[in-house]
Formats: structure tokens, sequence, C-alpha cells
């Protein structure tokens, strides 16, 4: 029974995957179940077509720089969160567990659109905003995996250890928070990429015609045809996973 | 190094749980243990000592150093906790020489001393392990060595065997008092287990309510406690309410009863002590203070019966304990009753 509906969800999945994969290289596919022919040229046009090139390209930096920014922003944040909930009920920590949840991203990309498009602060459309847009709209998520593991592993009592033994508070944060954080980091930053990378709507507000996102562009795919939309979605889920995977490799080895 | 905490009071806020007024002093090389119920304040003394509190009024000295202006790891006192707190991302060496990592000790003589250490608490073979790979015990063990390897200037343990299994207890409890000779520790025990306590302190400070009710060797705690909480949180016992009703004559409300009554006036309101090991079990004809009853309740423990006895009159059974339960009648001999001033 238990059996049988994990594979009725796999299936329901892995399925659409499936599909894109096959239409991706099926040379025409209309009104029947699968396409017929095979062909690689989907992939070929996506290679010539610079948007795609450039997007690809976009989608990654901004994914890799939101992950950078928050590991230095989620990390102390999260770690003060902690202390401050045990000192003072939890409220903040509440608010920022919820904020992902409450805020949609249209709200959020409404308010940069109106803040940032003033004579004082001119950068609607650049690729810096662009960023701080996806590391704030993704650093809940970070912290709350980071906090959820800070009460786990109860890093308070370690750190009073550390403290008995002679270490600063930041010698303790250094050699004993930080480390014992490693494995929600990661978990973490895998979260952070794949959500930047996958992100549509607050993109889609914020970035000028040069600074597009990969999902951003691959809206326009859908206009066409059938094959080269699949090609793009296949190459959009590589994307995700490849800068998961980056990131958390970048982490490990550090 | 000796420590003294001089008229130590703490408050938790919105709370009346805390210290009032609490005075101990350690001598050099001395384990004092403190126990005392849960919410007595046993743990905030300790944590006032190492530093992870702090607000109190009074002084804590080390050696006449007045630590309440220093911050935690200023203080040089080493710590095992309940729960050992070792570094999970370190392994049993490193834990072991964490503290000498942050003083700068050079990497030879920290490996030379951490080797050293290891092999004192038995775990000489273990230094490359993860700590996830110890037992309980074995991880008491090296949250030991870890507090003594920076040399420290007192060493405070908290709870250190009440996660522990019985059988493991009594064998750390010796190795424990061992080693703390050995560094000649001035040491600050804090314990829920009155057994660890007697068994391993030079003396005994006992705790209710945020006040200390008794500061004594084991065995003038046990023998001659000052109040009725002392005696009812030390070791078994029988308290019975009585009035003095002349020189070593009191009366119980249902008997007469003989015992020293000291300095007391007739009339005085007292509490009478009787351990279980004190009762005599079937007395012979003409043995003072005897009284009938029949017998409740027995527990075999191998070497004693440990039994209740009714008496009539009185509320509560006597606990007694002998190789065999008395029968019929019970006697409490004069010299082994203590009166309770209440």
């Amino acid at each position: 029974m238990v059996r049988g509906v994990a594979v009725a969800y796999g299936i329901y999945l892995l399925l659409p995957i499936a599909l894109l994969l096959i239409g991706s290289v099926g040379s025409s596919w209309t009104n029947s179940l699968l396409p017929t022919g095979l062909t690689g040229r989907w992939y070929l046009e996506l290679w010539d077509d610079p948007s795609f090139r450039r997007a690809f390209t976009t989608s990654l930096v901004v994914a890799l720089a939101s992950c950078v920014i928050n590991t230095l922003l989620a990390v102390p944040l999260a770690y003060s969160l902690y202390h401050g909930a045990r000192r003072r009920g939890s409220f903040a920590a509440k608010i920022v567990s919820a904020m992902p949840v409450a805020v949609p991203t249209i709200t959020l990309g409404f308010g940069y659109m109106i803040v940032f498009n003033t004579d004082l602060m001119p950068w609607l459309g650049s690729l810096p905003l662009l960023i701080a847009a996806h590391a704030v709209h993704t650093l809940p998520y970070l912290t709350n995996t980071l906090l959820a593991d800070l009460r786990h592993l109860n890093l308070a009592r370690l750190e009073s250890a550390a403290a008995t033994l002679g270490a600063r508070p930041l010698q303790s944060f250094l050699g004993i928070v930080v480390p014992n954080l490693r494995q929600s980091l990661i978990s973490g930053l895998v979260m952070v990429a794949a959500i930047s990378v996958g992100e549509f709507g607050l993109s889609n507000l914020l970035t000028s015609f040069q600074n597009r996102t990969y999902p951003v562009v691959l809206l326009q795919a859908f206009y066409g045809a059938t094959g080269f939309a699949c090609a793009a979605t296949v190459i959009l889920l590589l994307l995700a996973s490849t800068s998961a995977l980056v990131s958390s490799s970048v982490i490990k080895k550090s | 190094m000796s420590l003294v905490l001089d008229k130590v009071s703490y408050h938790y806020a919105g709370t009346t749980h805390g210290l009032s007024d609490v005075s101990i002093d350690i001598r050099t090389g001395e384990l004092v243990a403190v126990i005392g119920p849960s919410g007595s304040g046993k743990s905030t003394l300790l944590k006032l000592v190492a530093g992870l509190e702090s607000g109190n009024t009074g002084s804590i000295l080390l050696d006449g150093d007045d630590l309440s202006r220093k911050p935690v790891h200023q203080r040089h006192i080493g710590m095992v906790f309940q729960s050992y707190a070792l570094f999970p991302h370190l392994n049993v060496a490193e834990n072991v020489a964490y503290g000498l990592k942050l003083r700068k000790v050079p990497a030879a003589e920290r490996s030379r001393k951490g080797s050293e250490l290891l092999e004192l608490v038995g775990l000489g073979e273990f230094a490359a392990r993860p700590i996830s790979k110890l037992s309980g015990g074995q991880q008491q063990r090296v949250a030991l060595a870890r507090a003594l390897a920076i040399d420290p200037r007192a060493l405070l343990l908290d709870e250190p065997l009440a996660a522990l299994d019985a059988g493991i207890r009594g064998h750390l409890r010796d190795q424990i008092r061992t080693l703390q000779k050995r560094f000649n520790a001035t040491t600050l025990l804090v314990t829920h287990d009155q057994e660890e306590a007697l068994t391993m302190a030079d003396r005994v400070a006992v705790l209710k309510d945020g006040r200390l009710l008794q500061l004594a060797t084991p065995r003038d705690i046990y023998e001659r406690p000052a109040s009725c909480a002392v005696a009812e949180f030390v070791g078994l016992s029988t308290l019975m309410p009585a009035i003095v009703t002349g020189d070593g004559q009191l009366d119980l409300g249902f008997a007469q009863l003989r015992a020293d009554t000291g300095a007391r006036k007739r009339g005085d309101a007292v509490t009478v002590l009787v351990r279980p090991e004190h009762v005599q079990a079937n007395p012979p004809a003409g043995a003072p203070n005897v009284f009938t009853g029949r017998v409740g309740t027995q527990r075999y423990l191998g070497s004693v019966v440990r039994y209740d006895f009714h008496l009539p009159g009185l509320q509560r059974p006597v606990l007694a304990e002998s190789r065999e339960a008395a029968t019929q009648s019970i006697a409490f001999p004069p010299e082994h009753i203590r009166l309770l001033d209440q």
C-alpha cells in the first residue's frame, strides 16, 4: 500500500520530466501522445540563440551571488535570532520563518519597482539590484534551515563549554558554531540556488532586456515550437541542479 | 586556590527562583558537593561561579581575586557539563586540546599534554576517534580531561554522572575523585544524587529554595543534620514531632520517649529523628523506648530488609532496616535519637 503510493507519486513527479526529455529530441509534436522523429536541432538552435546563452550565464551569476550573500548574511542572522529568541521570545524568528510564505514575490517586486525607479536610486534593471532581490527572497529559507539546526544541536551548550575553556565570543563563533552548521549550510544553499534559478515573478519585474534570467527568456520559447520549448526547459533543469551542486561543493571545500 | 562565595544572592527576573545569601568557602584541593532538590538553585550557583550567569550580589573570590567582573573566558575555571558538551566536529584529542590551542600552546606540547591526560582517564587509544563513536562514560571522561587540560584554577562539575547507568557511575565516581586529588583541584560538584555527594565530597552543602541549609562533612550532614529539611533530603529517616517534658524525657503524643534533650527546656517543641538502621528489631526485655505494633511493607535489599513498622497513634509508619524484620516490637536506642529544633 505505502509502496504503491510511493510509486504513484514517483511517476507523477518524474513523468513530466521524462516527457520534456522526450519532447526535446522529437522533431515534431502536434496532437499526438508522443513526438515523432529524432533530432538534436532544438538544442543546436538553443545554443545558437544569443539571448538564451546570455540568460543562462546571468541566472548562474545571480544564483551564485545570492549564495555568497546569503552565506554572509544568514549565518550571523540565524545565530543572533537563536540567541535573541532564547532571551526575548521568538517573535523575530517567527517573522523570518513566515516571510517567504507571507510575502509573495510579486509584492516584493512591486516594492523594488517603486523604490528603485527614482532619481535618487535609478537602479531598476541593473544586475546588482536583481542579485539583491534574489538574495532577499531566498534569505529566509537559508536562515530557517540554519535556525532549525542551531536549535537541534543546542549550540548554546557547546558555546558555554568553549567559553569556559577560554574562547572569546568570536573564537567560539568561528571555531565551534560555524563548523557545526556546515551540513545545514550546504542543504540551505542548495535550496537557495535552486529557488534563485527557477525564480520567475521577481526576475520578470526587475530585469532589463540585457539582464534577463533564464526563466524570463524561457517564457518566450513557449510561443515557438514544442521541441524548442522542451529543450529550453531541460536546460533550466540542468541549470538548477548544476548551480545547486556547485554551491554545495564550494562550501564543502572551504 | 581557594574559592569563596560570600553572601551571594541572585534572582531570575520575574520569578522567585534564585539564590539568597549563600556563603560557601572551598579550600585549596577540597571537593565541596552541593546537593538539593530541583529548583534549589544549585545549578545557578555553578553558573555564577563559571560566569555563565551574571548579575549576582555578594562576591565570588578565587584566591582573593573578585570574579564578578570577569567574563567566562577569562576566569580559567574548568567545567564538566551534565551533557558533556563535547564538540562534535572535533575528535577526542582535538577536544581535549581545544583549550590549549586557544592559549597558543605549540602543537607538539598540545599533543603531549593531550595524550598524557587521555592516558590518565584511560582513553589513550581513543585519541583519533570521533566523539560520536564514544559511550556516555567515555564522553564523560573526555570532558573531564578537556577541563583539566587547561590547568584550571578551579573545577566545576555539573551533575557529571547523571546521564550514566548506575553500573558505571560508581567506578567513575572513584576515578573523578582520584584525578581531582591528583590535580589538587579546588572543586565544586553539583548533584541531585545524595550518594554521589556523600561518597565523593570532603564537605557537602545542602541547598533548598535558594538558601544554604547546612555546610558540613558528609558524616555530620548525615548524623547531625541541622534541620528537618536536611534530614529529609539526605538519607532515609523517620521524623516525629515531640514536646520536651523534662530532662531526657519527651512526649510523642502517643507515647513517652527517653533521649538526650541537651539544654532544651520543658515545653520545647522538637522533631525526633531516627535513621532506619538505628531502629532495633525485636529488642530484649528491659530495653528503653520499646514500642509494639505491626510490620507493613517489606523490601528485601540483600544485606538487609527495609520495612515499615506501624505504631498505634503514629500516622506515618516508622522506617526500619535490619537483617530480619521486626515481628511485634521495635526500639529506638536513646544514643541514636537526634532532636531537631523546630
